[in-house]
């Protein structure tokens, strides 16, 4: 029952045709389209990559708060001998006084304002790790089901971020700390740089965010224009994003009657106007919203799904069904052709493990165990593992040392220094581990990985490259494009 | 692609200006209009004025450079001789080692370019000055033109003929929603047509100009390029770390001063400066919530950061923030003209001052990690100089860590290359300004507060003697009664001693109260006000007065809380079962703790009287009584008539506005890397004309608004015009209407919209359901900080909005056929247009007709009217299918209105 199906103008006048994707014809885009700039306006990219892509699509999966590295992907025997020693008593070199130190971190707030505590006495790990896979990579043993997929993934244990507090959830998406010229997201270049695969659906989906009313940076295109911004889907199949829903008053048929006659009479000027590409953009916007009313529900409603799909994904259970569900949409929206897929399975900072440590990651790791790994499984069972790359983060690590802040005995602080962070899918080389912290965990060794080398490497698996993706009148430094990480590629 | 975007885009505009300079005498290149921008665009960020970064000690941004030797000892431009000059012959060398710009950059230049810059060299190389470094002048109108001065300049660069004039029905709709936000209605529409005077238009553009609501649309404006947002940091919490709660009334100032048509120089000196030029205006210092804008808590560096962008973007068009880390790649401005900028504002820190009629905001919170910044409502939030012997340390990296203590603090001044000459002079503040407490109105609304503190204390005294004598006799005449009856009454009984002897203390303490404040009058006007007496005795007095009151205060605390428990107590004997005697004991215990802890302040309040005091707490903060004068200093100097920026930016965003194009393109960049302007002549007359009519904007707009440029047709006729990108103004631009227009307009249609002006911004989320102008809700950079349907109509980004974005979303059309606003609009337009047609009109091509003019405002045409009856009949049927009890004629009309709400015609400006 789609309303254009008889509209008076040949297909051929519209701006289908000119491979824009959804949820933005940006004007400055559109007019471009037709031979005609507008003052400052440039060159938009023409939706195809810049050499060959090993994958088309993208599940960035973000945990906000900051995960234990030690207590996760990067366990360290060494904080157990060393327990309850400060830094300069271990035989080890003090971690403190490595120039690292200094030039890799910023604090946010003034230094005469405040400098957060650095908390020197070792705490131990709060739980043991072992050998899993073929490739032997030691994880921690809160990740039973993770454990049985580390075949398919690289872990990238060497990364490292400037930010101490929880801007940096924002920095690890745009590059940016906070006391910087903000960026848009990562999500939004790929936006800016990709053409469409289904235009009823949005090239950049949010799921279970932006976490918090600070974090918008996350998901924001800023200079890039609204049309490149993420957007962020409830997983409601019945009111799934803001204005989504036909106004209850309303029956179908009178709706698909309004959304003809909006189309005839926009016809009918377009057939005076022939040369308005203004006009012609905003036909198309009506066709894509009537499509996007029914496309979008349908990619969110799981009754389609099997009982025993649903339970890999944990659905079945209380502790691992938020997670799940985002996960199993994000596998549909993926499906379907978005290029973009950001999950929040957990809040706002609910990593934050200042205090009790141990009881907060063994309930937060037993949310999410299952259903990551029930979608690395199921998405190398349909085959969707091969085109889609599946990124795994957090904004930054846990301190080795004891917090003591108020009183403090049993969880770690922020941890800026080093960090890790998994890929898998499409174009990654499975079951390896890159890069090292040292051996208390501290700093990230070598020259590390910086956030936007997380940017680079999606980017350039997407047949991207960063640097080609310019905006005039814009200038990015060089930290914004980072480095491929190449050693995770296969 | 081997050349970048930016370059090309400049090389096309230098071979459109060589074309048609080539056209009128065909001189040699014009270094600033021709050879600049090459230079720019392709050498200067090796071989520009950043001496850190400069490759082979060879700088072409200045003469003193370019015509010397570079480190290979040849000289890099010989005047008159293009082949002895190495420049031309690096650019044309084959060898990939040699050839500049080197390839690594992927910058070429073309063929067209290196012919200018031959030519240039072999005409001597004569140097000359970025365009906008220089000041501006009034140039001669073009020989032989005639008619609106706008219009004469235009017509010189005309390359077709121009569009007609546009309808009046189409110029109505453009002109009004370009000066007060608001599309007319039918009745405005059929007034304007009736009038058929030959100065209809004009009168139309002056009743709109003087119309309130033009200052409200304008603000809008103004407020994106001054990046106004109101407080944020950490909403949820919430925790002010940015802004200020109470910045909304610098939003007011804005809309104010453009009613008033205040200067825009006096606009800018009071933004940058009240303080210091209209120190005792406390309405016109609160325009220094530009500056509070900016206030960052966590970071002070941050604040005076973010002052020095966006006040040289603002008002200079200069990126003063790339010469933070560096010298600036392109301009000429050095490391240490970006701190040097930054001094101006060094001694800069926030107070909140009381105003008449509203609460003590009290003192200003300072920051503190571990505090949270609670949201103060009360009282002006404006900028003043805490410490005018604040040091600006320079420092490496763009990290304030890295201060560089072995040179000598930045001193306040211009950027070096403008050679301009400010002079700093301390200015003295009025004691109202240093002791705000002493103002009558403060005293007068202080004792005020206390006498109605008091009356209303005593009004409950004798109520409560009365419950007493009854509860006392009722207790009386249990005699031989049930015990629990008697125990009852013996309850209420106390319970009305008690509610007794809180009135009596309550009343004690406000008469304590205004004592205190007698006392502290007395001693504040001894202190501060130069009035005779003894000031040691009256501050001990005041103080001993304060302690007095303390205790009477606590006394009164404690009592209430000792009636909170006993009203707890009887909720835990009351309880029905065990779960709500739980929830009541736990209560009951909470209450106890409170009373004990109030009961121990009390006594810690009278330990502390036993000690007189000696000094007491003045009725407000005090301050310094003189400010540096920095930022009159800079202020005055940004506006004065020697600068040759800040009237060319002014021109340009308010001509942006008005044609939907800038006249040059970069609106906050007019350094060397930014844009051209398009018509050089045309803004230097404009820049001039500003100037010279008092910096009147509202003189600028009517000049704007009533050239033959502003009011031709929008839509283009011809298939293939010759400037399709109308560059000429040969045709008006159409342009979305901006979100606050849409929603606006909408209500303003459906004569909805709330016109009550000003006050504390309003919560986004009650967006749907207000009826007040959208630029009294909040705006602020989280989520949240723009309204959920605004938001989708490219709603300004607080932190960035020097130029709107303009987008079409699918999820625009979504808010407009699926929201509430637009649902309760549509059915509200229907229902008045019905209305108002005479009984034998009401059949459906009268309505459509009037459905038309009230949202398009122009009649259907004949197609439109017959698609438009058919949909009538047709959703008439599907309405009463829908539900059967139904006007199914009356829902289809609402349908059809909101159709036209969503016809492109109406989110349009044609």
């Amino acid at each position: 029952m789609n309303p254009f199906a008889s509209r008076p103008l040949p297909r051929r006048q519209f701006v289908a045709d000119l491979g824009l994707g959804f949820t933005g014809l940006s004007l400055g885009a559109m007019l471009f389209g037709d031979g005609v700039a507008r003052a400052a306006s440039e060159t938009p990219p023409d939706g195809q990559p810049h050499f060959p892509p090993r994958a088309k699509s993208v599940i960035w999966i973000f945990l906000s708060g900051g995960y234990s590295h030690v207590e996760t992907f990067d366990p360290k025997p060494a904080l157990t001998k060393y327990a309850g020693l400060t830094f300069d008593k271990t035989p080890l070199e003090n971690p403190l006084n490595s120039p690292k130190h200094h030039a890799r971190f910023r604090s946010v707030t003034a230094q005469e304002v405040n400098v957060r505590d650095v908390y020197p006495t070792i705490y131990p790990m709060q739980v043991g790790f072992g050998k899993h896979g073929q490739c032997g990579v030691e994880i921690t043993d809160w990740w039973p089901h993770l454990g049985e997929c580390v075949d398919d993934i690289a872990f990238v244990r060497n990364m490292w971020t400037t930010d101490n507090d929880h801007f940096a959830e924002n920095q690890i998406h745009t590059g940016r700390h906070r006391l910087e010229e903000q960026q848009p997201t990562l999500g939004s270049w790929v936006h800016y740089g990709l053409g469409t695969m289904n235009e009823n659906l949005p090239k950049f989906v949010v799921l279970g965010g932006p976490t918090n009313s600070t974090t918008r940076y996350s998901i924001d295109s800023l200079y890039l224009g609204p049309q490149h911004g993420g957007v962020p889907l409830a997983l409601d199949p019945l009111n799934p994003l803001p204005f989504g829903r036909r106004s209850a008053q309303q029956s179908a048929a009178e709706q698909r009657n309004e959304y003809e006659l909006i189309a005839k009479l926009n016809g009918l000027s377009a057939v005076e106007y022939p040369a308005d590409a203004q006009l012609r953009a905003r036909i198309h916007s009506y066709e894509l919203a009537f499509r996007m009313q029914s496309a979008v529900p349908e990619a969110l409603d799981f009754k389609p799904e099997t009982e025993e799909v649903r339970k890999q994904y944990g659905m079945d259970a209380d502790a691992t069904r938020p997670a799940g569900q985002k996960l199993l949409a994000a596998r549909r929206l993926i499906e379907r052709g978005v290029r973009f897929v950001q999950v929040y399975p957990s809040g706002y900072g609910t990593w934050d493990s200042h205090q009790k440590l141990k009881e907060k990651h063994t309930q937060l790791c037993a949310s999410v165990d299952k259903p990551v790994a029930g979608l690395l499984r199921d998405m190398k069972q349909r085959g969707l593992l091969k085109d889609t790359l599946v990124v795994f983060c957090t904004e930054f690590g846990r301190t080795p040392g004891l917090e003591r802040r108020s009183g403090g005995t049993d969880g770690r602080d922020h941890h800026p220094h080093g960090f890790t962070v998994w890929f898998a899918g499409a174009g990654i080389r499975p079951g390896i581990v890159h890069g090292e912290t040292d051996e208390l965990g501290y700093h990230a060794l070598g020259d590390g990985h910086y956030v936007t080398d997380m940017h680079a490497t999606v980017l350039h698996l997407l047949g991207l490259d960063g640097r080609r993706l310019e905006v005039p009148g814009r200038k990015r430094i060089d930290m914004d494009y980072g480095k491929v990480i190449r050693e995770i590629l296969a | 692609m081997d050349v970048p975007l930016v370059l090309r885009g400049r090389a096309v505009a230098a071979l459109i200006l060589l074309a048609a300079s080539a056209a009128v005498a065909a001189p040699g290149p014009d270094f600033t209009r021709d050879i600049l921008p090459i230079l720019s665009a392709h050498c200067f960020e090796c071989h520009g004025p950043d001496d850190a970064d400069r490759k082979a000690k060879l700088r072409l941004d200045v003469p003193e450079g370019a015509l010397g030797k570079g480190e290979s000892g040849d000289l890099a431009i010989v005047p008159g001789k293009s082949a002895e000059s190495e420049v031309m012959r690096r650019i044309a060398s084959a060898d990939a080692d040699e050839v500049m710009p080197p390839p690594k950059t992927k910058r070429k230049l073309t063929a067209r370019q290196i012919e200018l810059l031959k030519s240039w060299i072999d005409g001597g190389a004569k140097w000359g000055q970025h365009w906008a470094f220089v000041q501006p002048k009034r140039a001669a109108f073009p020989e032989g033109s005639a008619g609106h001065s706008i219009d004469r300049f235009l017509a010189a660069k005309m390359e077709q003929p121009p569009a007609p004039e546009a309808s009046k029905p189409a110029l109505l709709r453009r002109v009004s929603v370009d000066l007060i936000g608001l599309p007319p209605t039918r009745d405005e529409l059929q007034a304007f047509l009736a009038d058929e005077a030959p100065d209809a238009y004009e009168r139309l553009v002056e009743r709109l100009l003087n119309d309130p609501r033009h200052g409200e649309r304008w603000a809008r404006h103004w407020m994106d390029v001054w990046r106004y947002s109101d407080w944020y940091g950490r909403r949820l919490v919430p925790d002010v770390w940015n802004s200020a709660p109470q910045i909304w009334r610098w939003r007011d100032w804005i809309v104010r001063s453009l009613n008033a048509d205040k200067g825009y120089d006096r606009m800018v000196k009071e933004m940058l400066a009240a303080d210091e030029v209209a120190p005792g205006d406390l309405e016109a210092r609160v325009a220094t919530g530009y500056l509070v804008r900016n206030w960052y808590a966590l970071n002070p560096n941050q604040w005076m950061r973010d002052n020095v962008e966006h006040t040289a973007k603002a008002f200079l068009g200069l990126t003063m923030n790339c010469a933070h880390c560096h010298d600036h790649k392109y301009d000429p401005l050095t490391r240490e003209d970006y701190f040097n900028f930054r001094a101006f504002f060094e001694p800069i820190y926030v107070r909140q001052d009381r105003v008449p009629g509203d609460a003590d905001p009290g003192k200003y919170q300072d920051y503190n990690y571990s505090q949270v910044r609670k949201i103060v409502r009360a009282g002006a939030v404006t900028v003043f100089d805490k410490d005018v012997r604040a040091l600006t340390w320079l420092y490496h990296g763009g990290d304030e860590r890295n201060r560089q203590t072995e040179r000598a603090p930045a001193r306040p001044a211009p950027p070096g290359f403008l050679e301009a000459r400010v002079q700093v002079e301390p200015v003295k503040l009025p004691t109202s300004v240093s002791f705000p407490g002493g103002q009558s109105f403060v005293r007068q609304d202080e004792v005020a507060s206390a006498k109605a503190a008091l009356a209303a204390a005593e009004a409950k005294i004798k109520p409560a003697g009365v419950a007493l004598t009854s509860a006392n006799e009722k207790r009386l005449a249990t005699a031989g009664c049930r015990p629990e009856h008697v125990g009852e009454q013996e309850r209420v009984l106390e319970d009305a001693d008690l509610a007794l002897r809180v009135a009596e203390k309550q009343a004690e303490a406000a008469r304590v109260r205004q004592e205190a404040i007698a006392a502290r009058i007395a001693a504040d006007d001894a202190k501060f006000l130069g009035a005779p007496g003894e000031l040691p005795k009256l501050a001990a007095a005041a103080g001993q007065a304060e302690q007095q009151l303390a205790v009477a205060q606590a006394r009164v605390a404690a009592l209430e809380a000792e009636q909170v428990l006993r009203a707890n107590d009887e909720k835990v004997s009351a309880a029905a079962d065990p779960k709500q005697r739980e929830t009541a004991t736990a209560a009951r215990k909470k209450a106890e703790i409170d009373r004990d802890l109030k009961k121990q302040a009390l006594t810690k309040a009278e330990t502390a009287a036993q000690k007189p005091a000696t000094d007491y707490t003045p009725l407000s903060p005090v301050y310094p009584r003189e400010s540096s004068g920095r930022r009159r200093a800079l202020a005055e100097w940004i506006v004065g008539r020697e600068n040759p920026l800040a009237a060319r930016v002014a021109v340009n965003h308010i001509w942006l506005r008005h044609f939907h194009t800038p006249l040059v393109a970069t609106v906050y960049d007019f350094g060397r890397s930014g844009a051209q302007p398009t018509h050089p002549e045309l803004f230097d007359w404009l820049a001039v004309e500003l100037m010279e009519s008092g910096w009147s904007m509202k003189h600028l707009h009517r000049l704007i608004v009533t050239s033959g440029a502003y009011r031709r047709v929008s839509a283009s006729a011809e298939a293939a015009p010759k400037d399709p990108a109308n560059r000429t103004y040969w045709r008006m631009n159409p342009a979305r209407m901006e979100a606050e227009a849409v929603r606006d307009g909408v209500l303003h249609l459906a004569g909805q919209l709330d016109g009550r002006m000003g006050g504390q911004e309003l919560e986004t989320a009650d967006m749907a359901t207000s009826r007040r102008r959208t630029l009294y809700f909040a705006s602020y950079p989280e989520i949240g900080g723009k309204g959920e349907l605004t938001g989708l109509f490219d709603a300004p980004d607080p932190n960035d909005c020097y130029r709107r974005s303009e987008s079409i979303l699918p999820q625009q059309a979504l808010a407009l056929t699926n929201s509430q606003l637009v649902h309760e609009a549509s059915g509200a337009i229907a229902q008045r247009l019905w209305a108002a047609l005479d009984e034998p009109q009401r059949q459906p091509p009268a309505f459509i007709t009037a459905a038309f003019e009230q949202l398009l405002s122009r009649a259907p045409a004949a197609a439109e009217l017959a698609e438009c009856t058919a949909f009538l009949t047709r959703q008439a049927d599907a309405a009463k299918a829908a539900a059967k009890n139904t006007d199914g004629a009356a829902r289809a009309r609402d349908s059809l209105v909101r159709v036209l709400l969503n016809h492109h015609e109406f989110v349009t400006v044609k």
